[in-house]
């Protein structure tokens, strides 16, 4: 046989006089609370926007989608091993000596030929490590949000594709 | 059955007398339940509506942040860290980059140190925000999060411009802090604890000094000073129960030691001491205390450089540390054991949530069910802690 104790909840006896008051201080801090939320009666400053007609403009630093411009991008594979979820995919071949040299915009010699730069978004978490160790500064996070899509696979993006490279003009700052 | 009548035989007493025994219910509360904030279960035993026994189970959103953390290297360790408490991460970053610079004994500028300060702060008003809210949606006042989530949300918006990011900052690196303040947002900050502390008082007098709000929480889920200590609570939780214990003043880490504040301790205003109302008062209190920190910060902070000097490769000499700070929800510990390598050997957190879930067949039995959602809103837990 099993015998369940349980502690009881403290509650002083309660007598009319007490009954009485706990109905006026109800009433009263109730109005107390009424009379905070009253004057959002006669409206106040709209604090949400209304999302699809008007965007939200993210700060300047924002961390959003990622974008590397592959012109600039000299192959050093930090950005993938400062990345904690391993998201990242390059692979580079050595340039051969005859052909012509190549810079990148801040002058640094690119030596490697970039064969393919794939970010996967769907496992990117969006830490900003990756663009913060860049040499070139080509990687860089856009304050583009808006890019669910429908498939995993469209989540990969490579940054060598032409419909990807077009993004440059619409998203990226300066 | 044999088992059947074994239950009609068993007793139910209620304080000191015997109510009449029905059968035993049990009822999962969650994993989807909005009160459980998160993806707790609580498997309760009731008998009609009072709670005979309540069961935690733990797990759903356990993402091996202990094993990742010793695969990776000690900068990329922020983002999971940020994704342990999602509403206080400025908070645990601090934790885990104080951990790293007392191994390698880095120098952290006095700038750097006077952001963290202010962000932790700010932090720690945002997270005790989201409990004011939800802990008034739990009760069924609704108003007071919509109040308080446009507050919350201004805090937030700088943080975003500090860091890039609204939630998960990666912001408090190790040896500093990522982007330098400008004047502009010092200013915001200013501005903002101005308005919030006129604003808070308001909230307080809407949901605090409520008469339904304290009958519903005053002299509801009691957790004595003895089973707090008991159970290693830490935080809101136990100063709630009316021990003054503060990591920021009793162990000063950081710059703490310069600023003036107090510690708020439960007093059984409206009820016991320990009570549902006493842990509400301590963290409004608390977001008072944390906005006079941030404006001496204000006062105090200096310019120069924000990060220190830290090699590009971080290797943490062979040792073992254990490092705990004052998080919104408590104490998180990080127990850090390295070999030299560029990879923790272990990793281990305290995570404080964890504790104070562990407290909850404690309360539980002898409370109606609405008190068990009261008390589990009361004791604040994020569930990305409690699993890791």
């Amino acid at each position: 046989m099993d015998t369940i104790h349980l502690k009881k909840n403290i509650e002083a006896d309660l007598t009319i006089s007490q009954w009485f008051r706990n109905v006026y201080e109800a009433v009263k801090t109730t109005m107390i609370g009424m009379g905070i939320t009253f004057k959002y009666v006669w409206g106040r400053d709209v604090v949400t926007i209304e999302y699809p007609e008007v965007r939200e403009e993210l700060p300047a630093n924002s961390r959003s989608r990622l974008y590397n411009d592959a012109e600039n991008c000299i192959a050093c594979l930090q950005c993938a091993v400062s990345c904690p979820v391993d998201c990242i995919y390059i692979a580079a071949i050595k340039r051969p000596t005859d052909a012509p040299k190549m810079k990148t915009k801040d002058g640094t010699p690119i030596r490697l030929d970039l064969k393919q730069y794939t970010i996967d978004t769907a496992l990117c978490c969006y830490c900003g490590l990756c663009t913060t160790v860049c040499p070139t500064e080509c990687l860089t996070h856009t304050t583009d949000y808006e890019f669910a899509s429908y498939t995993l696979a469209s989540m990969k993006y490579d940054y060598l594709a032409p419909d990807i490279r077009a993004w440059r003009t619409r998203i990226v700052k300066s | 059955m044999s088992a059947h009548s074994n239950e009609q035989e068993d007793k139910i007493i209620l304080g000191d007398q015997e109510v009449l025994k029905s059968d035993l219910l049990t009822l999962n509360m969650g994993p989807q339940h909005p009160a459980t904030h998160g993806v707790l279960r609580v498997e309760i035993k009731t008998d009609s509506e009072i709670v005979v026994d309540a069961i935690p189970h733990l797990g759903y959103l356990h993402r091996c942040f202990e094993k990742h953390a010793e695969n990776l290297d000690y900068r990329g360790i922020i983002p999971f860290v940020d994704r342990m408490d999602y509403l206080g991460a400025m908070s645990m970053e601090l934790g885990y980059a104080l951990t790293i610079e007392k191994m390698l004994g880095t120098e952290v500028p006095k700038r750097a140190e006077y952001i963290r300060v202010l962000v932790a702060e700010l932090q720690r008003i945002a997270s005790h925000l989201v409990f004011f809210g939800t802990y008034g949606i739990d009760l069924g006042a609704f108003t007071v999060f919509l109040y308080c989530f446009e507050d919350r949300e201004e805090i937030l918006r700088l943080f975003e411009e500090l860091s890039g990011a609204r939630m998960l900052y990666n912001y408090i690196w190790i040896g500093g802090v990522w982007n330098d303040i400008t004047d502009d947002q010092l200013n915001r900050i200013k501005k903002f604890c101005d308005r919030f502390e006129g604003e808070l008082k308001k909230y307080h007098s809407l949901v605090g000094e409520n008469k339904i709000f304290i009958g519903r929480t005053a002299n509801v889920g009691v957790i004595s000073e003895q089973m707090a200590y008991d159970y290693g609570a830490t935080g809101p939780v136990l100063r709630g129960s009316g021990v003054k214990w503060d990591l920021r003043k009793n162990r000063t880490y950081g710059i703490y030691d310069k600023f003036d504040f107090d510690v708020p301790v439960g007093t059984g205003e409206k009820g016991v001491v320990g009570d549902c109302w006493d842990r509400y008062h301590v963290r409004v209190l608390e977001m008072f205390e944390s906005l006079k920190i941030v404006r001496q910060a204000l006062d105090g902070i200096e310019e120069g450089p924000v990060m220190g000097k830290v090699p590009k490769i971080i290797k943490v000499p062979a040792g073992e540390i254990y490092m705990r700070t004052e998080c919104p929800r408590g104490e998180l510990g990080y127990h850090l054991i390295s070999d030299g390598g560029k990879t923790p050997y272990r990793l281990k957190v305290k995570s404080s949530c964890f504790t104070h879930v562990s407290m909850l067949p404690a309360i539980a039995p002898g409370l109606m069910i609405a008190d068990l959602v009261a008390s589990i809103g009361s004791i604040d837990i994020v569930l990305g802690e409690v699993d890791r």
